[in-house]
């Protein structure tokens, strides 16, 4: 395998739900430590592009090369590959019945063997990062909804991903709380965590994308370094949604 | 007046020891219910696997069919009907105590409710609790144990203890297999004194007392698990 192989590469990636064709083949590579926004109007396809990377949406057709591994192979063991793909969710999806700790530490404990101690250590160290630490021991429904989404971030990275999938991570929050979560990711592409972002989020999408992909009807419609995009839109697709978001 | 009270009293329960009839009732009623209600969970949950499995990932297309089945037959039929099936003729010539049937047929029968009680905690669980699951890498059936059930039967707790209730009540059929149960204990009694006041109201305030009772206990648990609630 070369260095230079992308982490995944999506080759004509297909979805079709009872009479909607949710995507109509979507090819692109994801290199290792790139940024990726996804953007488009609602409907477009791109949370099914997003959740058919870890097939938590099964696609129709298509393939999915990850590390080199297709994981559209019916021998492929999902579970084994979901483990190095972190996801993070519109409404958090926090477990309400485990203290935050205990959410971050349940994963790498039970799946990878991690001891306890541990596996505590790591899950600390990251809560710090995030200015949670004194949360540990609370329980999700304590939290506000930017402390759970920090949370929530911070439980995928304690599997040690090699790429972050992020499903509109702010919009089921409050406006007040959306700088605290955007600055968590923000630092993780810093740090060169390859992402890979759903959003409306326009600004943040500019200062930190790498790429944006315009997806609309089930396709990508344009991809372009992030001054590109906003300045040098081409289809008129693009153009229509800029006008109406910016 | 209160003399006739004393001697009611005394021919019900004291004369020719038959209040030991009311404790061996008693008995066979707790081992009845007691292995019964442990036979219908683990049923019930292996029919509410079998179920929500079906519902979730579409496999088990078979089980799932046998398991409809099951439920249909069993909770669109008499308990009492069932029982007598089972002892008169599935068992008809085999010799078999009558409390091992007595457990078999009130445990198939539990089972069916407590499947479906199960089955709705497990489909009540949001969505996103499966997918934050397989997201971090969880099987299925790992995600179900990890994340899945324990918030679902925590929901269902107050429904399964009411399960358990509705149970110990029904066991009082068992009479009709002549299995000497607490109700059958009563019966007996009556038909020797002639008298129905004392056994009957006596057996009717064993009951109340012990659902009162595991009632109370059910509230305690209910509570501490309250603590992690949402």
């Amino acid at each position: 395998m070369s260095d230079k192989q992308a982490l995944i590469q999506v080759r004509d990636l297909t979805k079709h739900f009872v009479g909607v064709h949710a995507l109509n083949g979507v090819s692109t590579d994801i290199q290792r430590g790139e940024v990726i926004f996804i953007v488009g109007p609602s409907g477009s396809g791109k949370s099914t592009f997003l959740r058919c990377l870890n097939r938590l949406e099964e696609p129709s057709s298509g393939q999915i090369i990850f590390n080199g591994v297709n994981l559209m192979d019916p021998k492929t063991d999902m579970n084994k590959h979901r483990q190095k793909m972190g996801m993070v969710f519109q409404h958090f999806n926090l477990f309400p019945h485990m203290t935050v700790l205990k959410n971050m530490t349940i994963a790498p404990v039970k799946l990878q063997g991690k001891p306890e101690a541990e596996a505590q250590k790591e899950a600390m160290a990251l809560l710090e990062r995030v200015g949670l630490a004194d949360r540990a021991e609370a329980y999700p429904r304590q939290l506000s909804g930017g402390q759970k989404q920090r949370i929530a971030i911070v439980r995928a990275l304690c599997m040690k991903p090699e790429v972050m999938l992020f499903d509109e991570p702010t919009s089921a929050l409050d406006p007040e709380m959306v700088g605290e979560v955007l600055k968590v990711m923000r630092e993780l592409a810093q740090e060169h965590m390859t992402m890979v972002v759903v959003t409306h989020e326009m600004s943040f999408a500019r200062e930190v994308a790498d790429r944006i992909l315009f997806m609309a009807d089930g396709k990508i419609v344009e991809e372009h370094g992030p001054k590109e995009f906003f300045e040098h839109p081409e289809s008129e697709r693009l153009k229509q949604f800029l006008s109406k978001i910016l | 007046m209160w003399e006739t009270f004393q001697e009611k009293f005394y021919e019900s329960f004291i004369q020719d020891n038959r209040w030991e009839y009311i404790v061996d009732g008693l008995r066979t009623t707790l081992i009845v219910t007691f292995f019964a209600a442990i036979m219908g969970i683990l049923l019930g949950f292996v029919v509410a696997m079998i179920r929500s499995t079906h519902d979730k990932t579409g496999k088990l297309k078979l089980l799932d069919l046998v398991a409809k089945l099951y439920l249909t037959v069993i909770r669109g039929t008499p308990v009492v009907v069932q029982l007598m099936i089972i002892n008169f003729v599935i068992f008809a010539s085999a010799r078999i105590n009558t409390i091992y049937v007595a457990i078999l047929a009130f445990g198939i029968n539990s089972g069916a409710y407590v499947a479906e009680i199960i089955r709705g905690g497990i489909m009540s669980i949001d969505q996103g609790q499966f997918e934050a699951g397989r997201s971090l890498g969880f099987n299925y059936i790992q995600t179900l144990g990890y994340i899945i059930l324990p918030q679902a039967i925590k929901n269902v707790l107050p429904a399964l203890a009411n399960e358990f209730i509705v149970l110990l009540k029904e066991t009082s059929v068992a009479g009709y297999i002549a299995l000497q149960d607490l109700t059958k204990a009563g019966d007996i009694i009556r038909s020797r004194t002639y008298d129905a006041f004392f056994p009957l109201i006596s057996v009717a305030l064993i009951y109340l007392v012990m659902v009162i009772g595991f009632s109370y206990l059910v509230k305690r648990l209910e509570r501490r698990l309250m603590r992690s609630e949402r």
